[in-house]
């Protein structure tokens, strides 16, 4: 399966920082913080992220990643994709009514508008939205500071005008798709959580210039694409998933995420494969089945500040 | 232009269309696509061939007889055990004959006659794949050429194609439609058959199963083809399933150099074999998918 792919020479991209002030997330062992408490005392805090995604035939020339590796246009690759918004979808979406779970969809916002019959799906469901750009196509990385801001500044208001929801979370659409400035940005556009940070357990304070912004574990663990990229079927998603979780939920306090992707969990022989592995985090007490607002909006309620705290007595940071 | 037109085709949802009938109640459809194909050890300097085609180790300066022969052993050895195989139980294919073979290996195509089987286009060679980079005049003779050579070897014009790699242009379901092909097999984006509209009249789509085609999880993804064999079981089930609520299909493409393998064939046996045993599935071919739907179209229209 050969998608993505970096321009063989692409333009250098802005680098401002030294390597000392880009950790914009500061570094605090997850054995130093200060306890994490879920409500009603939760174990494990699972968060449920089916992709909504729009990939185009032929996207713009972008002088850093290529969309389609083989060639352009690809319909075997695009086919691939579009079997998601054409069937898989609607086969996922009956395992997660089935299990009743909240979901949070991560969205190519242009989906909203491209496919209008998943538009109401995800809204007559109430599921959290966590942006994942305008298209699967088109890519953050080498944006100017200003039309990145006007990009999520797009992306709030066409997601509030197609479904009246305030879209809390962001993560970058393709392989990579941050800049410098991105987690400012989206502090200052008024997000709460930032998806690309893939790097911990538990969600964790991001250092932006203005207001406050958290990164959340998104998984691309956890997740159906590499699983299924790779020399692994269905049930090795199950066995991941339950590894996974039988893990976090020893240790407590922590985020599991799991991540789907229609068109390729949504395919024929696949499908049962997802309903198990809900029904087995299903099965067990103390777990808050929670969306990406409800998991930020609490960790900024009783997370952060103690962090915050800890961070400013803790000693062990690299130097 | 913009994204509708270029995809030639409604995004339509599966769950929102009128339930497809399949003949005698069946409730999904299952066809094979067997690729005869040829790779020139040099195409022509100006061909394209995508950067994963697989065969040999990488694409190496001529003469490259391993990623050659690699390949040729499907036409000289394996495509004997998939016929083989499809004869055991009887079932009859749509093969994917490139211009190459139709006019270089006569005697693989009287194999195919004497089977009656259906013939699709399958281009000039594996090596020289459809793209963008051809003109429009490029890929009209390369079209031409590629029915002209099957309708020379089999007597009758291809209805069906597939491009080498699944390979397509912007314009190629237009410049299909407008040579008279009926259907066509390189969109795997669904498990009905839908129309394509074109500036040059309809299309019928017959998506494949593109994760179950034999190099895609073999030689791609390295799934084991006990795992295939489950997998295809899999999709099976719930495609009969589902088609309780409206017919659904697999259409199963394979490659003879990789699945005709001694130690692979075997693993297709019981795919076909289950495939055979099941009720409610109606064995067919590409072609006879796309004519019973585009007649059943016809017939919700008037």
């Amino acid at each position: 399966m050969l998608q993505y792919s970096y321009r063989p020479q692409f333009p250098p991209t802005l680098r401002t920082r030294t390597d000392a002030d880009q950790s914009w997330i500061d570094y605090l062992p997850i054995t130093e913080r200060p306890p994490l408490v879920w409500p009603g005392n939760a174990r494990l805090a699972v968060m449920v992220c089916p992709n909504v995604l729009y990939y185009e035939l032929m996207p713009p020339p972008d002088p850093w990643i290529n969309p389609w590796a083989r060639m352009m246009p690809d319909v075997m690759m695009y086919g691939r994709q579009e079997f998601g918004s054409r069937v898989g979808f609607w086969r996922l979406i009956d395992i997660l009514d089935k299990h009743a779970l909240p979901c949070t969809a991560v969205l190519n916002v242009a989906a909203l508008a491209k496919f209008p019959e998943i538009c109401s799906a995800v809204v007559d469901r109430k599921w959290d939205l966590l942006g994942h750009g305008m298209y699967n196509t088109r890519f953050i990385c080498g944006m100017s500071r200003q039309d990145e801001r006007a990009y999520y500044l797009d992306m709030l208001r066409i997601t509030r005008e197609l479904t009246g929801i305030e879209m809390k979370g962001m993560g970058g659409p393709g392989p990579q798709a941050a800049t410098e400035n991105t987690p400012d940005l989206l502090a200052e556009t008024g997000f709460l959580y930032y998806a690309d940070f893939f790097h911990d357990d538990q969600p964790f304070p991001v250092r932006v210039t203005s207001g406050k912004l958290i990164s959340m574990p998104y998984s691309v663990e956890v997740n159906d694409v590499p699983i299924l990229s790779t020399a692994y079927e269905g049930d090795a998603f199950v066995d991941i998933v339950r590894r996974q979780f039988d893990r976090l939920y020893a240790e407590g306090g922590r985020v599991m995420c799991i991540t789907v992707h229609p068109a390729v969990i949504g395919q024929a022989q696949r499908a049962k494969y997802v309903d198990l592995a809900l029904q087995y985090v299903k099965s067990f007490p103390d777990v808050w089945f929670a969306t990406g607002r409800e998991i930020a909006e609490h960790y900024m309620a009783h997370g952060y500040d103690a962090v915050v705290e800890r961070l400013k007595t803790w000693r062990g940071a690299p130097r | 232009m913009s994204e509708h037109d270029r995809v030639y085709h409604k995004d339509s949802v599966i769950v929102h269309r009128p339930p497809l009938a399949w003949p005698d109640g069946h409730r999904a459809a299952f066809a094979v696509v067997v690729c005869a194909e040829y790779y020139e050890m040099q195409p022509p300097a100006d061909a394209f061939v995508p950067p994963n085609v697989p065969g040999g180790f990488g694409r190496a300066p001529y003469p490259d007889v391993r990623a050659f022969s690699q390949r040729e052993y499907g036409n000289r050895v394996g495509i004997f055990r998939v016929m083989q195989a499809l004869d055991a139980q009887q079932i009859r294919a749509t093969a994917a004959v490139d211009a190459y073979i139709a006019t270089n290996y006569p005697y693989l195509t009287e194999q195919f006659r004497k089977r009656n089987w259906e013939i699709a286009g399958h281009g000039y060679s594996l090596t020289q794949v459809i793209s963008n980079k051809m003109s429009e005049e490029q890929e009209r003779t390369y079209i031409r050429t590629c029915l002209d050579a099957v309708e020379r070897a089999f007597g009758v014009r291809p209805r069906g194609w597939h491009g080498p790699e699944y390979g397509e242009s912007e314009r190629t379901p237009a410049l299909l439609a407008e040579f008279g092909v009926q259907y066509v097999l390189d969109w795997p984006n669904d498990e009905q058959p839908y129309l394509m509209r074109t500036p040059s009249g309809p299309l019928v789509s017959v998506p494949m199963a593109l994760e179950l085609d034999d190099v895609t999880i073999h030689y791609h993804r390295r799934i084991g083809l006990a795992r295939w064999r489950q997998a295809v079981a899999e999709a099976l089930d719930q495609l009969l399933a589902d088609g309780a609520a409206g017919g659904r299909h697999l259409v199963l493409a394979l490659h003879p150099w990789l699945i005709g393998q001694p130690h692979r064939i075997g693993y297709l046996e019981d795919v076909l074999a289950d495939a055979r045993r099941r009720s409610g599935l109606w064995i067919a071919t590409a072609g006879e998918i796309a004519s019973f739907y585009a007649q059943q179209q016809k017939s919700a229209a008037s």
